[in-house]
């Protein structure tokens, strides 16, 4: 009992930790909005905190870093299946002017 | 010498390896492909659109963006506590599991709130979906995610009374998982629109 304990106490302190990381990632990306840096350069910056938090949740919590090739499969596909296609209409939709 | 080369007996482990996946679990994953298909279906044509009209910056400026963040601090709290409560699931620690359902309902819903506030907020100062195309999808998407974690809310919840009943625990073990799955995924959506909407 006590050892199951300890592992309970060992899981909490490991999702705390990534629960930091998440506020600290939140905490920059209000810091990068409200710097006086190029508007694009915020852009970028706060998408690559999301991108990175959105890892940590993936990794982490939802615990795909232990998971079979088959179930990352099925989460990447439409990921990449989205962003090719956005991708793709960028020079038709958005860069027509 | 290494062996790279794989004997059939290796090869023979493999489907075990993927039968060895529970069939929840794989089908919690297809759903949420299929969401992550509506969500970037969506959140591809607001990019688009938005690059296309000159980046909407006057009227994006009529969001709050703090209570944004406010909702996106409560919602990677509940991402917290729900993988506390499929620790103490694994653990078979009741007491923990019910606590901590409950806390990640309780955020769900202080989500919801702050956002039903906000809307209030912006409808009273006349932005509704009809005002500019920013707005319909500002609305379209907010408004889509806020049903998903009504949906997560409400599998908590049924997830909560089994717990608090104490029976069928066998098949509770499975289900906070693939619900803590479901939430975490919410919360992953929330993580690029609060960007995307709030502060781009």
């Amino acid at each position: 009992m006590p050892e199951l304990d300890e592992n309970l106490r060992a899981a909490r302190r490991a999702d705390f930790r990534v629960w930091e990381y998440l506020l600290l990632l939140l905490v920059a990306g209000l810091v990068v909005f409200a710097a006086p840096i190029p508007k694009m350069g915020i852009v970028a910056l706060i998408f690559a905190a999301a991108v990175a938090k959105a890892g940590l949740v993936v990794r982490n919590y939802m615990h795909l870093r232990h998971e079979h090739l088959l179930l990352y499969l099925i989460a990447f596909v439409p990921v990449l299946l989205f962003v090719g296609l956005t991708l793709t209409l960028l020079p038709d939709i958005a860069l027509r002017q | 010498m290494d062996t790279l080369a794989t004997s059939p007996s290796d090869v023979a482990v493999e489907p075990d390896r993927i039968r060895a996946i529970p069939q929840g679990k794989v089908g919690v994953w297809w759903f949420l492909a299929s969401e992550i298909m509506i969500f970037g279906g969506l959140i591809g044509s607001f990019i688009l659109i938005r690059l296309a009209h000159g980046g909407w910056h006057a009227e994006a400026d009529h969001v709050h963006w703090r209570i944004g963040a406010l909702n996106t601090l409560v919602l990677l709290t509940s991402s917290l506590t729900m993988a506390w409560a499929c620790d103490a699931v694994k653990e078979r620690d009741q007491r923990a599991l019910k606590t901590f359902l409950f806390l990640t309902m309780l955020l769900g819903l202080t989500f919801l709130g702050i956002k039903a506030f906000e809307y209030s907020w912006e409808i009273s100062d006349g932005f509704t979906p009809a005002t500019n195309l920013f707005f319909a999808f500002y609305f379209t998407l907010t408004g889509l995610h806020a049903c998903h974690v009504l949906g997560g809310i409400v599998a908590n919840t049924l997830l909560w009374l089994c717990a608090v009943r104490g029976r069928r625990w066998p098949m509770i073990q499975h289900r906070v998982e693939f619900a803590g799955l479901y939430w975490h995924f919410v919360d992953i959506v929330w993580i690029f629109l609060f960007p995307l909407v709030y502060l781009s």
